[in-house]
């Protein structure tokens, strides 16, 4: 090579050797068999790729076991053993997962300033044996903008609420949009004082504490829903943490049901 | 005549132009200097540790006894607040003297944070088992009012670690008919029952029997679903009379 250079650099002086003009027509052979092994080194590995994707079963040119090549079945899971909301989407989904997906309506709160308020809230469960939490997702649109909702799930869905543990929070965008994912557990939540436990009934049938299987969005401060809202008059209400009590505002959003809809 | 003015405008004028020359390469040579001055700056900036107040005012509760005293509030950077606290063998304290657990709590900005990041991590625990992930009023029995967050399994060398995303520094318990009040240490009164301390219980009263070889255990409440009290006895506690949280 450093003949080949100095004989490049040098043509016009005729000082190249004689054995550099024999060795130029072996290396030109040596680069042109390197450049034909690395083709049909490509080459190969293009055709084994080939065979793999193209195969009608999941075999591959290696003989081990490849990718799916068709979509796995769907089934709409047993969800509750009680009665549900009609409200309550079972997706048909793959085994072993869960999700179901309802609705939340504008409350008596915020119905006539936006009525077009809408949400969708989607609990998913992994598998249903060994989860360690449930994935609950809350979209919102045509809300209030800029403002910050507190998301609680509550023994009932209307007045007056019962138990309740709260969850996360929503905050929407300028155009009144939001959405909030929370890692927790949301199908079996329950309240429970254990110096006094009882039992209730749940989807999976009696089960030990007050069964929390509703859904609301309160206003996390009085003043912005009595802002948003234009009535100076409405009262706090118990629906955030931290001092002091009673600052968060009304029930923004619900589910609106008698039935359980988690 | 006018030649001759020339010449000694151009006479005159030369030590004057030489001198800006001089100024100019003066200032030329100067100023790649600045920029580097200014990272010198900015890097003892960055190194020197930003003011967290929601920090400095949780280590305070700390010293006061306000919160535990196990509680590690972290030097973190404004405005996230990261607090630390161990567990503790309770329930299994006998067949598993050397478990412990490490709960981390994150919380981003105070203001427009949607959640707390809670995880939990155990060693040295019951193999393969299925534990229960509890918000309480009280560390030790009776409990009180309690939230259920998640769940952790140990793998088989008795390690597991499990992540929650939900509300935990500002938790409370509350029955909406009757809320009431209660004092929360940081924030003072606020609605409902504080919720201000975490533990771990079997999710299987069998498995706890099994374990602990003690058929004499009875159910607990500490589980969701069907049947009731079919959970087991507390594992792991944070043990603290203080809040940690």
């Amino acid at each position: 090579m450093q003949q080949l250079l100095s004989h490049s650099a040098d043509t016009g002086t005729h000082t190249t050797s004689y054995h550099s003009y024999h060795a130029q027509p072996i290396l030109a052979l040596l680069v042109i068999l390197l450049l034909g092994l690395l083709l049909s080194a490509c080459d190969s590995g293009n055709t084994n790729n080939t065979t793999g994707n193209t195969g009608a079963t999941t075999t591959t040119a290696g003989g081990q076991q490849g990718f799916p090549t068709t979509k796995p079945a769907l089934r709409t899971p047993d969800f509750s053993s009680e009665q549900i909301a009609p409200t309550v989407k079972v997706l048909a989904s793959v085994a072993p997962t869960l999700i179901v997906q309802f609705p939340l309506v504008p409350a008596s709160s915020i119905k006539s300033a936006f009525p077009n308020a809408t949400a969708t809230v989607t609990v998913m469960q992994g598998n249903p044996e060994i989860s360690v939490f449930d994935t609950v997702f809350v979209t919102v649109q045509h809300m209030p903008p800029n403002v910050k909702f507190t998301v609680f799930f509550t023994e009932l869905s209307a007045k007056p609420f019962g138990h309740a543990e709260y969850v996360g929070d929503v905050i929407t965008r300028g155009d009144g949009t939001g959405d909030s994912v929370f890692h927790l557990i949301a199908f079996v939540a329950f309240a429970a004082d254990n110096r006094t436990p009882t039992t209730s009934a749940d989807q999976s049938g009696t089960a030990s504490g007050i069964q929390l299987e509703h859904v609301g969005m309160w206003f996390d401060g009085v003043k912005s829903a009595r802002q948003v809202l234009n009535n100076p008059s409405i009262a706090g209400t118990p629906f955030d943490g931290g001092n002091p009590p009673l600052h968060a505002g009304p029930q923004a959003m619900t589910d609106g049901q008698t039935l359980p809809v988690i | 005549m006018s030649l001759l003015h020339t010449l000694r405008r151009v006479i005159l004028s030369g030590p004057l132009l030489l001198a800006l020359l001089f100024v100019a390469s003066l200032q030329a040579s100067a100023a790649p200097a600045s920029p580097a001055r200014m990272a010198v700056q900015h890097v003892a900036s960055t190194n020197t540790v930003p003011f967290n107040p929601e920090a400095e005012q949780l280590r305070q509760m700390v010293r006061a006894g306000k919160l535990a005293p196990t509680v590690h509030v972290l030097s973190s950077l404004p405005p996230t607040t990261i607090i630390q606290f161990p567990l503790v063998p309770s329930g299994i304290k006998a067949a598993f003297p050397n478990a412990t657990g490490l709960v981390t709590i994150v919380r981003g900005n105070r203001d427009n944070s949607v959640f707390d990041t809670v995880t939990v991590d155990v060693q040295h625990m019951p193999p393969n088992i299925t534990f229960t992930i509890f918000l309480i009023e009280l560390a030790n029995k009776p409990f009180g009012n309690v939230e259920y967050m998640a769940d952790l399994t140990t793998r088989g060398d008795g390690s597991g670690e499990t992540v929650f995303e939900a509300i935990t520094l500002v938790a409370f318990a509350m029955d909406a008919r009757n809320p009431g009040t209660s004092q929360d240490n940081r924030e003072g009164a606020t609605s409902g029952i504080n919720l201000e301390h975490l533990g771990m219980w079997f999710s299987s009263l069998q498995d706890a029997q099994k374990v602990l070889n003690n058929d004499t255990l009875t159910g607990t409440i500490f589980d969701g679903g069907n049947p009731p009290l079919h959970a087991g006895p507390q594992a792991m506690t944070d043990g603290q009379t203080a809040p940690v949280f």
